[in-house]
């Protein structure tokens, strides 16, 4: 799982309000090198929840020095745009779950696909 | 290896493609788009066009089946119902070849844009291992290998042809079990044109060796009644006549060997014909004035000639008097080219196949699931943007994500299924295709999206329906609750395409009426009962014709009823936000699927 798909990700258990963002707890994380595409990173970043990805890249180790707001041009800063990508495309989850903020429910991470079904008696 | 560019440039070619029924017009959208084509003719199953666009961006073309180039297209044959079959021979045989410069000229074109295709396939290959690729995943990689050894049989030209056509039927053998099962019917079309084709060469032998016993070359003994008699010896001697001294001395030595071989050939091998003979023809030695070509012909006919014809005979009729017209020699086993001929009451239409496997079979996918000229119109259809997120909630092997993200490479994509066997294979096919970056993949629910509202650009989808499928989930009944999901998830103005069978593209657009007409009374909502049972007159054709279906397929209406007012009680919020934009018919091969498209509006 990279940060770009956790950053999509929300706890639908029945009776949670706001499951969002899911916590992650890695127990293996890779970092594979991928294809710097300036333009496909300049458009997803106003899609994403900033603080959301700041706080899970801080968590597995891996924010450098992004900061907590986004940068305004951000379009321009190609150096900027090089460490969103990492983060949000390089960086990858394989193993480990992810915790729903206000229920408490672990989804497992298996070989890097996070599994998010629920329960029959949870929807 | 030659690494000028293979630009053609301002030179103007007319092809043709095949397209499944329903694709057509999303074929005379791409040409128009993507090779700035012209003079572009849409017809049942076909589109003509003309286009200087270079040979490998035409073979990319995505929403077409095959690719020929176009040697005639005219109108149709016509012969009354009393003509003997030697006057219709010889009608036929003056209609179709016309000029032979004609054929000369096409089969210049043919062979250079081969070889522009040839050499870029290996100038691909070769950038790829240079720029270090990851194209050494150790698993599955038999496609792509047995690719790269055809494309060197192609390229080592200096090869005996004998030693290419052990290597060329092995490839063949093994690619042809990869051949999905919707080309049942050209096999079966295939290995009729086999057999006719197998009488013409006979035949041939049969004259070309008597023509060296005899050594005796008689001219003008062409009467037209010789095409269905034994006399067709002379119509060979005279094809060797019109040739120049050089080239027909040649081809006199070379034959009886090559046709002894393949009689033999036909005689051992024929459990193994159908599969040796699927594909068209294989690049072979560059064709040079003094070699005489080698073809085959494909024919396939309807309307009222297929009353005076088979197809057998017409290829037979086609074959000899293009070897007369031209002193080309008939090929079954592996002809230089096929010509294609498709002869209707509408046009008559014939092509030389530019391309040995269909442009449908994607290099880039290793396990198909949906047909990928159906996805990639899907994906067409989405109005993605760069930027866009694009769902799909039940992503199967992943087939719409990877055509969807081959065209639209600034756009993030998320496929989800709930079965994990699905989904491991839809990862194989990511990272096969390289595009792991940005098609990500869950395990989830489409009952249940594990996304937020209104954070979609697009969610494209097909829905599993069919035998392959089961029935594990029951499609009809949780389709109220998938679309609201999908609906939810969507932003305003976001697009919705799916892919429906006729009957939940009828349950759909049933679910989709009923929120028209919810505000109003009971009265008005009377005549959507009238609809469910199928008596309402006023209904479109197409959805009556859909209805059909459904009624056919569906054994208890009643049961089918409750089902509907069970959907009902537990239905969200009605759909109101969906504004419907299109239906269209596409053909899956055994039925036909319904593509339906929706942008999602501020209710």
């Amino acid at each position: 799982m990279k940060l770009l798909t956790h950053n999509m990700l929300t706890s639908h258990v029945k009776g949670v309000t706001k499951g969002f963002p899911l916590l992650i707890k890695a127990t293996e994380v890779k970092v594979n090198e991928v294809e710097f595409n300036s333009q496909f990173v300049s458009r997803m970043i106003p899609k994403l929840e900033w603080g959301a990805l700041v706080q899970a890249a801080e968590e597995l180790g891996h924010r450098q020095d992004l900061p907590g707001e986004l940068v305004p041009n951000y379009e321009t800063n190609e150096d900027f745009l090089k460490k969103v990508h990492r983060v949000l495309l390089e960086v990858e989850v394989v193993e480990g779950c992810l915790q729903c903020p206000e229920s408490g429910r672990e989804f497992p991470i298996s070989r890097g696909i996070p599994n998010m079904l629920l329960n029959e008696d949870e929807v | 290896m030659i690494m000028t560019d293979p630009r053609s440039d301002g030179v103007l070619v007319r092809y043709y493609c095949t397209a499944g029924n329903g694709m057509e017009h999303f074929l005379t959208g791409e040409v128009k788009r993507k090779l700035a084509a012209e003079d572009v003719c849409q017809m049942t199953g076909k589109v003509l066009f003309s286009s200087s666009a270079r040979i490998d961006r035409v073979s990319e073309l995505k929403a077409a089946e095959r690719l020929f180039l176009l040697l005639k297209h005219d109108s149709p044959v016509q012969l009354s119902a009393h003509t003997n079959p030697a006057k219709a021979a010889s009608v036929l045989q003056s209609r179709l070849f016309g000029d032979r410069s004609q054929w000369t000229n096409a089969v210049v074109t043919w062979s250079r844009l081969q070889g522009e295709l040839a050499n870029r396939r290996t100038t691909v290959n070769t950038s790829g291992t240079a720029l270090g690729m990851k194209r050494t995943m150790k698993e599955g990689r038999g496609s792509e290998e047995q690719r790269e050894e055809e494309e060197k049989c192609n390229v080592e030209i200096g090869k005996s042809t004998a030693e290419q056509r052990v290597e060329g039927s092995g490839t063949r053998r093994l690619r042809s079990g990869e051949e999905n099962g919707a080309q049942t019917l050209e096999k079966k079309r295939k290995r009729e044109m086999v057999q006719s084709g197998e009488k013409i060469s006979r035949e041939t032998c049969g004259v070309e060796r008597r023509m060296v016993m005899d050594g005796n070359v008689k001219k003008g003994i062409t009467s037209e009644t010789d095409l269905h008699g034994k006399g067709s010896a002379g119509v060979h001697t005279t094809a060797g006549i019109d040739h120049n001294v050089e080239s027909s001395s040649r081809r006199i030595d070379d034959m009886p060997e090559d046709c002894a071989v393949e009689n033999v050939e036909h005689v051992k091998t024929t459990g193994e014909e159908e599969k040796t003979l699927l594909q068209p023809s294989r690049i072979t030695p560059k064709i040079t004035p003094s070699v005489p070509v080698s073809f085959r012909i494909s024919c396939k006919c309807t309307g009222s000639l297929s009353r005076h014809f088979s197809t057998q005979e017409l290829s037979k009729v086609i074959g000899v008097g293009l070897s007369r017209l031209l002193g080309w020699k008939a090929d079954l086993k592996n002809p230089q080219l096929e010509v294609n001929v498709y002869l209707s009451d509408d046009h008559c239409l014939l092509g030389i196949p530019l391309t040995r496997l269909p442009l449908a079979n994607r290099s880039y996918m290793k396990t198909t699931g949906l047909r990928s000229t159906i996805a990639w119109a899907m994906a067409s259809l989405a109005q993605i943007q760069p930027g866009s997120c694009v769902v799909d909630p039940m992503c199967g092997v992943g087939t719409i994500l990877v055509e969807a993200a081959q065209e639209h490479k600034a756009a993030c994509f998320l496929g989800m299924d709930n079965d994990d066997r699905q989904l491991q294979r839809a990862n194989e096919n990511i990272e096969f295709a390289e595009l792991g970056n940005r098609i990500h993949l869950l395990n989830a629910s489409s009952m249940a999206l594990p996304l937020a509202s209104a954070t979609v650009d697009a969610v494209v989808c097909d829905l599993p329906f069919g035998r392959k499928f089961g029935t594990k989930t029951n499609m009809a009944t949780n389709l109220p609750v998938i679309v609201t999901e999908m609906e939810r998830v969507l932003r305003v103005g976001g697009t919705l395409v799916l892919l429906l069978s006729p009957q939940l593209s009828f349950l759909l657009k049933k679910l989709l009426a009923q929120k028209d007409t919810e505000p109003m009374s009971n009265q008005e909502t009377q005549p959507q009962t009238g609809l469910l049972d199928g008596r309402s007159p006023s209904l479109p054709s197409r959805k009556l014709q859909t209805f059909q279906i459904h009624q056919g397929l569906k054994p208890s209406p009643t049961k089918e009823t409750d089902t509907h007012s069970g959907v009902q009680q537990h239905l969200p919020p009605p759909l109101s936000s969906l504004k419907h934009q299109a239906t269209l018919r596409v053909s899956l091969g055994a039925i036909d699927g319904l593509i339906h498209k929706y942008v999602k509006i501020d209710a």
